[in-house]
């Protein structure tokens, strides 16, 4: 039996009165990489952060190899060998590789306390090479990908001599090659007898790399299960308390012959070529691509937010000039964007805010807003939404991932837009919350509502679209009908095989 | 080890005391103990006469506050709503020496007023020029205007009707506390109950997300500096009603009173966060301190001290969190 490297026992937290957390324990041990898994709002968050003093417990104990210890603060927790990778990167793009990895106990000489630059450099250099990582220490790291930052943030984690690594969703927008080389990174630290926790929507990947897993539901334990002898079923089972039908619902309806929307000739500047499509009425039609492909553009371009887009556009058959997000919503097009927090929520404000921002003047009555009508359409919205918890008055800062996408898609869907246009729509978002947001594409497109998806998951456009066209470097390469097309096919496709 | 316990307990209360003073709760709390404190120093301080008499000095910081309000709550600044005030004030008097109507000179001084905003609003939002640059440049161009079109002296012997705005009295009610509570109900109707307030929140909350929320967000974000110019305005006819005199220096260091009163009554710097109720009773609590130490016969110079101490440990309580 391994030592048993973190031991969590007890583990209480509530916020205002609701518990996150009860009796929750938790046991990595030596040499092992460890899942956490669970739904959006199962808890993860916070035990993650009562881990490294984000948070304080209310109850429970927390032993680091077989002694007490209380985790004051972030400091704190980095001095008992706990680091964290999180999805937002801590980076300063601004510096350099090696002072990014260095930032806050950068070898100093004792004149003035200035910065040994020779020596800051080569110790730099040492990790990258031990990790055989090609990147220059005195790159800026404003410079590198989104996969290369991220391994930075592991050295630098590494650098304090952490050995208990937390890992929150690595892979997030990292390429299939990043994610083997972090895969190939988390092979050395294992071997360097670094323990790691990891936490991912992609059970894929949990298969790939974890050693045993922990879920946590609706706060409490709900199983912990060896690697090797489970199978995906049972783990979905466990995560969500019932067993998933389906991960992709199958829709009933069917898309119509009508044209709804058309684009002629478009083109954004990051594109080499204009690309022309058409959408119909209650169609799913699905855009990929790979990361960096044009596909954000693209959608940010149809729905007006780019000025520096070309091309015509139709709308039932007649041309329309769509020069601000305001004109794309009064031709009744709505648009779900790629970046939750950045592009799609007011974080700090409410939920009933969130939502009903975009579609004030449903709530409005000769220019006065009645606060009855706001909080009813925000409750019913939320309600058909299953956001949790249900609460209007609560800042979506304080919501979990999946029920924050929720609340971007309910801003637009209490609207009842005639064409939707969603990037990357279920990224970072659990199984459950997943299989929820296709029901509800499904649902508006039997309406009749002319879906257009942008989404670099191959398996899901493959699942869910009528129809899927795949675009390289901002030009169509392809046109696969949803239900025939295979993930290797638009791989293929989306690469330049 | 008892040292410790000493200082946990110290800084728990210190925690619990500090998050009282945060939100409007805390700023009555404020105005309450300044008025006691001020009650017991000064006979002359609680009596329904100096009470009116405060609510007609906040009047024009709280008119002014109110339109800064907007520009805050968008995440800009206007540092020039002192200037802007001089200038107006000027030009109304000008316009009233001129043609004898208060009517016309108060639509001209209005319109002036709205013309400086919508300059700054385009200047930052189309030009692209933070807004602090852009309305410190236009606090000194509005400041040299006056004094230039004025020489640097007072326009006088204005007709006494155009006093009763900023002197006079209905009953025992100053003129022009009813004309800040006007502009108050207004504003505070506009940003709780219709789709502008909603709209200028979510603009200082997060610009992109409003934009691509189909919030027409230039527009609004140009319209806040423009009610700012228009408060601005408003604020400059008072000081000159009152005085019967467009003094070219009037209203000088305006600006920071009226800053002082937003952010002490809750706003955020950064934007979206704000109400004008904060800012009422912010002014509120600056025209306290201002009238209670002059009652005390505080020295001025020692005033401008204290209001600075005060204003600071208000915000730090607010900040702590």
């Amino acid at each position: 039996m391994p030592e048993t490297v973190l031991k969590l026992e007890g583990i209480h937290k509530s916020f205002g009165g609701i518990h996150a957390l009860k009796d929750v324990s938790f046991e990595l041990a030596e040499g092992e990489v460890h899942a956490l898994l669970g739904e959006n709002g199962a808890g993860k968050s916070t035990l993650i952060k009562i881990l490294t003093g984000v948070h304080k417990m209310d109850s429970g104990s927390i032993q680091v190899r077989g002694k007490s210890v209380t985790i004051e603060d972030p400091v704190d927790a980095r001095h008992k060998g706990i680091g964290a990778i999180y999805q937002e990167l801590s980076l300063v793009d601004s510096l350099t590789v090696a002072e990014n990895i260095f930032l806050g106990h950068e070898p100093t000489k004792s004149f003035f306390g200035s910065i040994k630059k020779r020596e800051l450099l080569d110790k730099a250099a040492k990790y990258l090479s031990s990790f055989a990582i090609a990147v220059d220490p005195s790159a800026f790291v404003g410079d590198l990908g989104l996969g290369q930052k991220r391994i930075i943030e592991i050295i630098k984690a590494l650098s304090i001599n952490a050995n208990i690594l937390l890992l929150d969703e690595p892979t997030t927008g990292m390429s299939r090659a990043e994610i083997d080389t972090l895969f190939k990174i988390m092979d050395d630290l294992k071997k360097k007898e670094v323990n790691m926790i990891y936490i991912s929507h992609h059970l894929d990947e949990v298969f790939r790399v974890c050693d045993r897993a922990t879920v946590l539901r609706d706060g409490q334990n709900a199983g912990t299960f060896d690697i090797r002898s489970v199978d995906l079923k049972t783990l979905v089972k466990s995560m969500l308390g019932r067993t998933l039908k389906e991960e992709f619902p199958v829709r009933e309806g069917t898309s119509s012959e009508e044209k709804l929307f058309e684009v002629r000739e478009f083109r954004t500047e990051k594109m080499f070529a204009p690309i022309n499509f058409s959408l119909r009425k209650g169609e799913i039609l699905g855009i990929t691509g790979i990361i960096g492909s044009g596909k954000s553009e693209l959608a940010l371009g149809l729905f007006g937010a780019d000025s520096s887009v070309q091309g015509d556009i139709s709308i039932g058959g007649k041309a329309v000039s769509l020069k601000s997000p305001d004109d794309a919503k009064k031709h009744g097009i709505s648009f779900i964007p790629e970046d939750r927090k950045g592009q799609g929520l007011f974080l700090r404000l409410n939920v009933e805010h969130n939502i009903c921002v975009a579609n004030i003047d449903l709530a409005i009555t000769k220019g006065v807003v009645s606060n009855k009508k706001k909080s009813q359409l925000a409750k019913d919205t939320c309600e058909k939404l299953r956001v949790r918890p249900l609460d209007i008055k609560m800042a979506v800062q304080n919501l979990s991932g999946g029920n924050q996408q929720k609340v971007v898609i309910g801003k637009w869907l209490c609207g009842e837009p005639d064409i939707l246009i969603l990037d990357e729509p279920t990224r970072g978002i659990d199984i459950g919350a997943k299989t929820e947001i296709y029901s509800l594409i499904n649902y508006l497109a039997d309406r009749g509502t002319g879906i257009l998806i942008m989404s670099s998951e191959f398996r899901e456009m493959s699942a869910i679209c009528d129809r899927i066209l795949v675009i390289r470097k901002g030009e169509i390469v392809g046109e696969l009908v949803g239900k025939e097309s295979s993930t290797e096919q638009l791989l293929t496709l989306a690469l330049g095989g | 080890m008892e040292k410790n316990i000493e200082k946990t307990d110290r800084s728990a209360f210190w925690a619990k005391f500090l998050k009282m003073l945060k939100g409007e709760l805390g700023l009555i709390l404020i105005l309450v103990i300044l008025m006691v404190v001020f009650s017991v120093i000064s006979p002359f301080f609680f009596n329904s006469r100096n009470l009116l008499n405060i609510t007609r000095q906040v009047s024009i910081t709280l008119i002014v506050a109110i339109g800064m309000t907007f520009v805050i709550l968008t995440g800009e600044i206007d540092l020039s709503v002192g200037s802007s005030a001089a200038l107006v004030g000027v030009a109304t008097a000008a316009v009233l020496t001129a043609t004898g109507s208060i009517f016309i000179a108060m639509i001209a001084g209005l319109a002036m007023g709205i013309g400086i905003g919508l300059t700054n609003g385009v200047l930052t939002v189309y030009g692209r020029v933070q807004s602090f640059i852009v309305t410190l440049a236009m606090m000194g161009i509005a400041r040299g205007v006056a004094l230039v079109w004025t020489g640097g002296k007072p326009i006088s012997r204005l007709p006494v009707n155009f006093g009763i705005m900023g002197a006079g009295y209905l009953g025992p009610v100053p003129v022009s506390t009813i004309i800040a509570a006007g502009v108050f109900a207004l504003a505070f109707f506009v940003l709780n109950k219709t789709k502008h307030g909603i709209y200028v929140k979510s603009i200082g909350a997060n610009k992109e997300a409003a934009r691509l929320s189909a919030i027409p967000v230039k527009k609004y974000r140009v319209l806040a500096f423009a009610i700012s110019g228009l408060t601005s305005a408003l604020g400059g006819i008072l000081i000159t009603s009152r005085l019967l005199s467009a003094q070219p220096n009037a209203a000088e260091g305006l600006e920071m009173n009226v800053i002082a009163a937003v952010i002490l009554g809750g706003a955020s710097l950064s934007g979206g966060v704000g109400t004008v109720l904060g800012t009422l009773l912010g002014a509120m609590v600056i025209g306290v301190i201002d009238n209670g130490m002059n009652l005390v016969g505080v020295s001025s110079f020692f005033q401008q001290i204290v209001k600075g101490v005060i204003i600071l440990v208000a915000v730090l309580a607010k900040r702590s969190d």
